[in-house]
């Protein structure tokens, strides 16, 4: 590694140039695309930049967990208990509000610092749900008016930890990971901690300037190597998303909204493709609150806030195709028990 | 593995994505400065949004002081054959050259009518009780010409007694959306409700009676409607009101075209 003052002048350099190319096109305006087209550009872009500023957050909450913590700060307060420490770690989003596209490289983050892959499954699952911003905005959506908010965090807590669970008995949960992901794990030294090889030298004095300067340059490292991963999947996600926004007419689904059982699917299929951040769908759902039974609103704010179109895009860096496919069907059948819960019972 | 395949292999999986935050974060700060965000995102946003879009700016610029070698994402055995790592260059390569074109080069721009079509008009998008406090607040003041086309959607969601709006003015801003079921009469002013970004916008409008309209105006027009609310002549629109124009003026599109 060594430092080239060449580097801060390309990147400044290349900074320069797309604030420049940026600032001039305008002036070409009138490229004439078809409204379609167009529109699935607005949207994609649209779900890009809400969604980035929480994958930057995501990135730089795992960075501060894997380089600048020390080795197993988490882990240390956790319960030994495999289900104790899960149904702990379900509830870690109440520190982490980060929402559930950072979440995916908090839960790299977490893997690579010791969690296991059940552990952090259960972890991305429940986080969206159980923390302050979701259930904050969720109340001031419905307050506690026909069992929505109750049912959507006892749901999520219930799902994230069964799903745990079921994961904790499969004989070979690495096998559940990319290979790519799942190698750097393995790594020796991708906890990227002074622990290890060079533990015994720094140990006690880490916040020496080379320490600290070797963590800067290591976190810059880390977020390089997670925008690899995590950037083209919500670019393609977010793609995804729009396209199917622009190609399936959303009042199929509204037609489908008073039916007990119907309206939870539709809305179970709404959520999925709607792809809305965890923390604010409670207000973009509150406004078909006349159209759809409240067992549909329950299982959108549940089922949404974990599986999406983009989120299997992002959570698919880092996740087999399988055990997504497991998972989704998991959360959707849990998801649409509750809806009909609060339709039927409640 | 050839010192070609290798640097093909290094920079897909180095650079594309302080490539890909580079657009992004480039084109967040710019509309940022240039007041365009919320063509995008929600108002609640905008500083949240930038604040994290300068700190990746920082860091993508840091990543080009800090060029540590790629030994990033490993290979495991079996793969990372030539082939592979030149196909992986050129996706990167692919998808990087189409961010960059389409969020770096493009026009910024509004939602059109074409997504409106498929998201039924007023069937959702309205905190209605809120937005029906806001707008008894407003009526309350007698100046119905202030109202917007919220207001007004909201209104006519609680009530669609013809004699409640018997002698009010509307004088609205929205862009035309053509009436799915009696297009060649009725069309909305219509607006976009937004509640986390573009991609949830609910279409919200209110019903205009004019026979022939399209020969004025095009859809996806800016127009600004007055007139006053009668019982829809129209034997096939859904709308009970609509209104009847004494005016309708093209406008420009107003720099926060959709409504919160």
């Amino acid at each position: 590694m060594r430092r080239v003052p060449t580097g801060l002048i390309l990147g400044v350099a290349l900074v320069a140039a797309a604030f420049a190319i940026r600032g001039v096109s305008p002036a070409f305006t009138g490229w004439g695309l078809p409204d379609r087209a167009q529109d699935t550009i607005t949207l994609a872009l649209s779900v890009i930049i809400e969604s980035a500023p929480f994958v930057f957050l995501g990135i730089l909450l795992s960075t501060v967990v894997q380089v600048w913590l020390p080795h197993g700060f988490i882990t240390r307060f956790l319960p030994r208990q495999p289900l104790l420490r899960r149904a702990c770690i379900s509830l870690l989003g109440m520190f982490f509000p980060v929402c559930e596209c950072g979440n995916v490289p908090l839960a790299r983050g977490f893997m690579v610092g010791g969690f296991t892959v059940p552990e952090s499954i259960t972890f991305l699952l429940a986080a969206p749900i159980l923390n302050p911003i979701t259930i904050i905005t969720t109340h001031q959506a419905f307050g506690w008016g026909d069992g929505i908010l109750l049912t959507r965090i006892v749901a999520g807590f219930v799902i994230a930890n069964v799903i745990g669970w079921l994961f904790s008995r499969h004989p070979d949960p690495d096998s559940l990971l990319t290979r790519t992901f799942s190698a750097s794990c393995a790594l020796p030294d991708a906890s990227g901690h002074d622990d290890g090889r060079a533990g015994g030298q720094h140990e006690g004095h880490s916040h020496t300037h080379g320490a600290r300067a070797g963590r800067i340059e290591r976190s810059v490292d880390l977020f390089t190597r997670e925008t690899a991963v995590i950037m083209p999947a919500l670019f393609i996600g977010s793609l995804i998303a729009a396209l199917t926004q622009v190609f399936v007419p959303r009042s199929v689904l509204l037609a489908l909204g008073s039916n007990p059982v119907w309206s939870v699917l539709a809305m179970i299929a709404l959520a999925f493709i709607v792809a809305v951040c965890s923390n604010v769908d409670a207000f973009f759902v509150l406004s078909f609150g006349s159209t759809f039974m409240p067992g549909g609103i329950a299982a959108f704010l549940t089922f949404g806030a974990m599986i999406d179109v983009k989120m299997l895009a992002l959570m698919r860096t880092t996740f087999t195709t399988r055990t997504l496919v497991q998972i989704t069907a998991l959360v959707a059948l849990m998801s649409t028990a509750a809806g009909l819960l609060v339709n039927y019972v409640a | 593995m050839s010192p070609k395949d290798k640097l093909a292999g290094y920079l897909a999986e180095r650079w594309r994505g302080i490539g890909l935050s580079l657009v992004i974060v480039v084109a967040t700060i710019w509309l940022g400065a240039t007041g365009q965000l919320g063509l995008y995102i929600h108002p609640r946003y905008f500083i949240f949004t930038t604040v994290m879009a300068l700190l990746g700016l920082v860091f993508v610029v840091a990543s080009f002081v800090f060029r540590t070698p790629a030994a990033g994402e490993p290979e495991p055995a079996g793969r990372g054959s030539a082939g592979r790592r030149t196909l992986a260059l050129g996706g990167s390569a692919l998808l990087l050259v189409v961010a960059a074109v389409t969020v770096l080069a493009l026009p910024p721009a509004t939602l059109t009518s074409a997504t409106a079509t498929q998201r039924e008009v007023n069937s959702g998008g309205l905190d209605s009780e809120a937005a029906a406090e806001e707008a008894a607040a407003l009526v309350g003041t007698g100046d119905y010409e202030r109202l917007s086309v919220k207001e007004w959607v909201s209104l006519l969601a609680q009530s669609e007694d013809p004699a409640l709006y018997a002698d009010k003015t509307a004088s609205i801003t929205g862009f035309v959306l053509p009436d799915a079921a009696d297009p060649d009469n009725v069309f909305y002013v219509a607006r976009f409700v937004v509640t986390c970004c573009a991609v949830d916008a609910q279409p919200i409008g209110v019903a205009v009676y004019q026979p022939g309209w399209q020969a004025s105006y095009d859809t996806d027009d800016w127009v600004q409607v007055t007139g006053t609310f009668v019982s829809n002549p129209s034997a096939r629109s859904s709308d009970t009101l609509a209104v009847l124009p004494t005016s309708i003026e093209p406008v420009d599109q107003p720099s926060d075209p959709y409504v919160y």
